[in-house]
C-alpha cells in the first residue's frame, strides 16, 4: 500500500544543506500498526510528512495506493489526503466552536458528503469511542483523553487507508495512553487502516507490531515486535 | 458548508462580532454621511429652484443675458400662448408657472404723506390669488408669512420682515413702488402690505417683496407678458434629467420661431435653460458629487483597511484551524474561498444593519431637520435654516456596497496569508496548539 524508494529529503537552513532523511526504504503494508521511534531530529515528523503528502522528496519516490506522491499537484495531494489519509496530532486539534459530532462530520463534509447521508456513521464511531454522552459537547468540556477519543474517531469516520499519529499519548496521562493505544489497537483491527505512529513514547511501543527507529535521518532498524494484547 | 461556516460565525463572536460591528459602523457612517451631504445638496437646489430658477427656466435670451439688471422690458410676451406650448412641447410631468422678477423703490408714507423712509427692492411677482396656485406650497407661504395673511388682491403686498422693520412698515399700511414700466416709461403705483415673510435668506428677508402676478402686469404695463416660465418636476426626478427635458424642448424651438406669437419682438429668442446652466450651480454641483464620491471612497478604504486587519487577527486566532483544515485535505482555494463565503455574510449582515441605522439617522433628517438657528440663514447663501437629509437608493448602495466588497476584500487579503503557509510544516505547526 505504501512504498518509501530511496527517499531523501534535503532542507535549506541559512546558507547550509541540512540532510533530514538519508535513502530511506520502507514498504508498509495494509493495516499495518507500526511506530516511528528515535529522538527529536532524527527524522520521524519528516517521514510523516512525506507519507502524508505535505512534503515531496529530494531524491527518491513514495508510492501510496497507486500514486506516486512525488509527481501529483498540491490539489491532487489535498485530495488523496481528504479520501485516504487520517491525522492524529498530539495536541488533539479539535476546532473549538464544534462540538464533538461536528469535529468528527468535519472531514465527510470536506470530502462533499451529506450529511444526513453520513448522520449514522458519525453516531456509531462516537459510540466505538465510548463518547456517546458527549455527543454535543465543545472541546472545551472534555478532558484529555477524550480529545483524543474524538481526534481518533475523526481520522477513522472516513475509513482511510493510512492513519499517521504524530506523538498521539505525548499529552496523556499513563491511563489514558493506554486507553487510547488500547483503541487504536482495535479499531486498527476493525477498520484495517494502517496506523503509523511517530513517537518516543515506550508504551506505544509495547502495542505495535513493528517498529522503526530513526537516528540522524538514518534508519536505523526495522523489527516486528510483539504487541501487547489488546 | 454555508450552515457550517455560519455556526462558526455565531458561535465564535471574534469572526463575527468584530467585523459585523466594523461594517455596521463604517456602512452607517458612510450613509449617513451620504444623505446629509444629499440632502444639503438637494435642499440648495430645492431652495434655489422654487426661489429663483425653476427646475427648467424657459426665458428671453436678451433678457437673460442682462437680468442682473431686471430689464424687464425685455420680458416675454404671449403669456397664453406660450404657457399653451411649452404644456404641448414640455415633458407631462413639468408644471409650469410664471414669474415676473421686478425693481423698485419702496417709499413708505409717515401720517402726513411725506417719504418716512424709502429703499430699493426686488421683487417676484407669481401666482398668489389663486388658493390651488401651485405656488403656495412651493414657496411655504403658510409657513413663511410670520405676521399677516396671503394677498386676495392684485394690490396687496408681501415683504420680508427685515425690510418691514428696516422702513418701519407695518401691517395694512400703504406703500408705493416706483420702477419702470415695461415700454420703458415711470411706473408708479401703491400697494397694501398684508403681510411679512421670512425666507430664511438674510439678503431677501431685507429687500424682497412679493405680489400677484396680476398686480405686476398692471403696474408695470405687463399686459399678458412675464419674464420667466419656470418648470418644477416632481422630486422624483433626479437633476441629472434635466438636461435630456431641456434638449426635448429646445428641439422644438426653431420651429415655433418660423411663427412666433405677433406680440413677440423680431429680436426676441426663447432659451431652454436647466438649474444648472444657471447661478454657477454646475460646477459646484459637481464638486459637491466629487467630494461626496470622494468621502465615500476614503470611508470605503478605511473600512477594507480595518476589516483586513480584523481578518488578519482572525487569521492568528485560527492559525491552528486553517493548518488543521490544510491539513484534512481541504485546498488553500477552498479554505480561502469559504473565508470569502464568512466574510461576505458577515458584510451582508453588518451591510443590512448599517444601512437601518445610517438610514434611520437619514430618515429623522429628511423628516425632521436639524434647526440651524440663523447661523445658516445669515451665510447670506441659498439655504435654508433647517438642514435636512435625503434618504436615497443611491445612499443606501453607496453604503452598503462598500460595507460588502470591503469585508470581502479585508478578508480575502488577510486569507492570501494561506498560500505562504507550507503543508510541510503543518505537524510542527500544530503541535504547538
Amino acid at each position: 500500500m505504501l512504498k518509501i524508494d530511496h527517499v531523501s529529503k534535503v532542507y535549506r537552513v541559512g546558507n547550509q544543506d541540512f540532510t533530514a532523511l538519508h535513502d530511506v526504504n520502507l514498504e508498509v503494508p495494509a493495516g499495518a500498526f507500526m511506530s516511528f521511534v528515535g529522538p527529536s531530529g532524527s527524522g520521524k515528523t519528516t517521514l510523516l510528512n512525506l507519507l502524508g503528502g505535505l512534503d515531496k522528496p529530494t531524491e527518491g519516490h513514495v508510492f501510496f495506493r497507486d500514486y506516486c506522491l512525488d509527481d501529483l499537484s498540491r490539489e491532487k495531494l489535498a485530495e488523496i489526503r481528504r479520501q485516504h489519509i487520517g491525522f492524529i496530532f498530539q495536541s488533539y486539534n479539535l476546532l473549538p466552536v464544534y462540538s464533538v459530532y461536528e469535529n468528527i462530520l468535519f472531514p465527510l463534509l470536506l470530502n462533499n458528503e451529506k450529511e444526513s447521508a453520513v448522520r449514522d456513521r458519525v453516531k456509531e464511531i462516537i459510540a466505538q469511542v465510548g463518547l456517546e454522552p458527549e455527543t454535543h459537547k465543545k472541546p472545551s468540556e472534555l478532558s484529555g483523553g477524550q480529545c483524543q477519543r474524538v481526534a481518533i474517531a475523526r481520522a477513522l469516520v472516513k475509513k482511510p487507508d493510512l492513519v499517521l499519529a504524530d506523538e498521539p499519548t505525548a499529552n496523556l496521562d499513563k491511563e489514558n495512553s493506554l486507553m487510547i493505544l488500547d483503541l487504536m489497537q482495535e479499531l486498527n483491527r476493525e477498520y484495517k487502516a494502517a496506523f503509523i505512529f511517530s513517537t518516543h513514547d515506550e508504551k506505544v511501543n509495547r502495542f505495535v507490531n513493528r517498529e522503526v527507529r530513526l537516528e540522524d535521518g538514518y534508519v536505523i532498524s526495522d523489527q516486528a515486535v510483539e504487541s501487547a494484547p489488546a | 458548508m454555508i450552515r457550517w461556516a455560519l455556526l462558526g460565525l455565531i458561535r465564535d463572536r471574534t469572526r463575527s462580532l468584530f467585523p459585523f460591528m466594523v461594517v455596521t459602523v463604517g456602512v452607517a457612517l458612510t450613509v449617513a454621511l451620504f444623505g446629509f451631504m444629499d440632502g444639503i445638496g438637494s435642499g440648495i437646489l430645492d431652495l434655489t429652484s422654487k426661489l429663483d430658477t425653476g427646475h427648467l427656466r424657459f426665458v428671453n435670451k436678451p433678457y437673460y443675458e442682462e437680468e442682473h439688471l431686471i430689464p424687464i422690458d425685455r420680458a416675454l410676451a404671449g403669456q397664453k400662448k406660450t404657457h399653451a406650448w411649452l404644456k404641448k412641447n414640455g415633458d407631462p410631468r413639468i408644471t409650469w408657472s410664471p414669474r415676473i422678477r421686478w425693481m423698485a423703490l419702496m417709499d413708505v408714507p409717515d401720517e402726513n404723506g411725506e417719504t418716512k423712509s424709502q429703499t430699493p427692492v426686488t421683487g417676484i411677482a407669481l401666482d398668489l390669488l389663486n388658493p390651488q396656485s401651485p405656488e403656495l406650497e412651493r414657496l411655504d407661504l403658510a409657513n413663511s408669512i410670520i405676521a399677516g395673511r396671503r394677498p386676495n388682491a392684485p394690490k396687496e403686498l408681501l415683504i420680508g420682515y427685515l425690510l418691514a422693520e428696516n422702513l418701519e412698515v407695518n401691517l395694512n399700511d400703504t406703500v408705493t413702488l416706483l420702477g419702470q414700466s415695461f415700454d420703458g416709461g415711470m411706473a408708479m403705483d401703491n400697494y397694501k402690505v398684508v403681510g411679512f415673510v421670512k425666507f430664511g435668506i438674510v439678503a431677501m428677508d431685507q429687500k424682497m417683496a412679493l405680489m400677484d402676478i396680476t398686480g405686476a402686469q398692471h403696474t408695470f404695463y405687463m399686459d399678458d407678458m412675464v419674464t420667466d416660465w419656470l418648470g418644477y418636476l416632481p422630486t422624483s426626478v433626479s437633476y441629472k434629467e434635466y438636461p435630456e427635458l431641456q434638449q426635448t424642448i429646445a428641439e422644438h424651438l426653431p420651429e415655433w420661431m418660423q411663427a412666433p406669437p405677433s406680440s413677440w419682438a423680431s429680436d426676441d429668442e426663447p432659451i431652454v435653460l436647466t438649474i444648472l446652466d444657471q447661478r454657477n450651480l454646475r460646477p459646484m454641483v459637481e464638486k459637491f458629487e466629487l467630494i461626496r464620491k470622494v468621502n465615500v471612497m476614503i470611508f470605503a478604504f478605511l473600512m477594507t483597511l480595518v476589516l483586513w486587519n480584523a481578518g488578519l487577527i482572525n487569521g492568528v486566532h485560527r492559525y491552528g484551524e486553517m493548518g488543521l483544515r490544510l491539513a484534512l485535505g481541504e485546498t488553500h482555494w477552498e479554505l480561502v474561498r469559504r473565508l470569502a463565503v464568512e466574510a461576505f455574510v458577515v458584510g451582508v449582515a453588518g451591510s443590512i444593519a448599517g444601512c437601518l441605522v445610517g438610514g434611520g439617522f437619514v430618515y429623522y433628517l429628511q423628516e425632521v431637520g436639524v434647526d440651524m438657528g440663523d447661523a445658516m440663514a445669515k451665510s447670506g447663501m441659498m439655504l435654508s435654516d433647517v438642514v435636512r437629509g435625503r434618504l436615497s437608493i443611491d445612499g443606501l448602495l453607496w453604503g452598503g456596497l462598500p460595507g460588502i466588497t470591503a469585508s470581502v476584500l479585508g478578508n480575502f487579503i488577510a486569507s492570501l496569508s494561506v498560500f505562504k503557509r507550507s503543508e510541510a510544516s503543518l505537524f510542527r505547526e500544530l503541535e504547538v496548539g
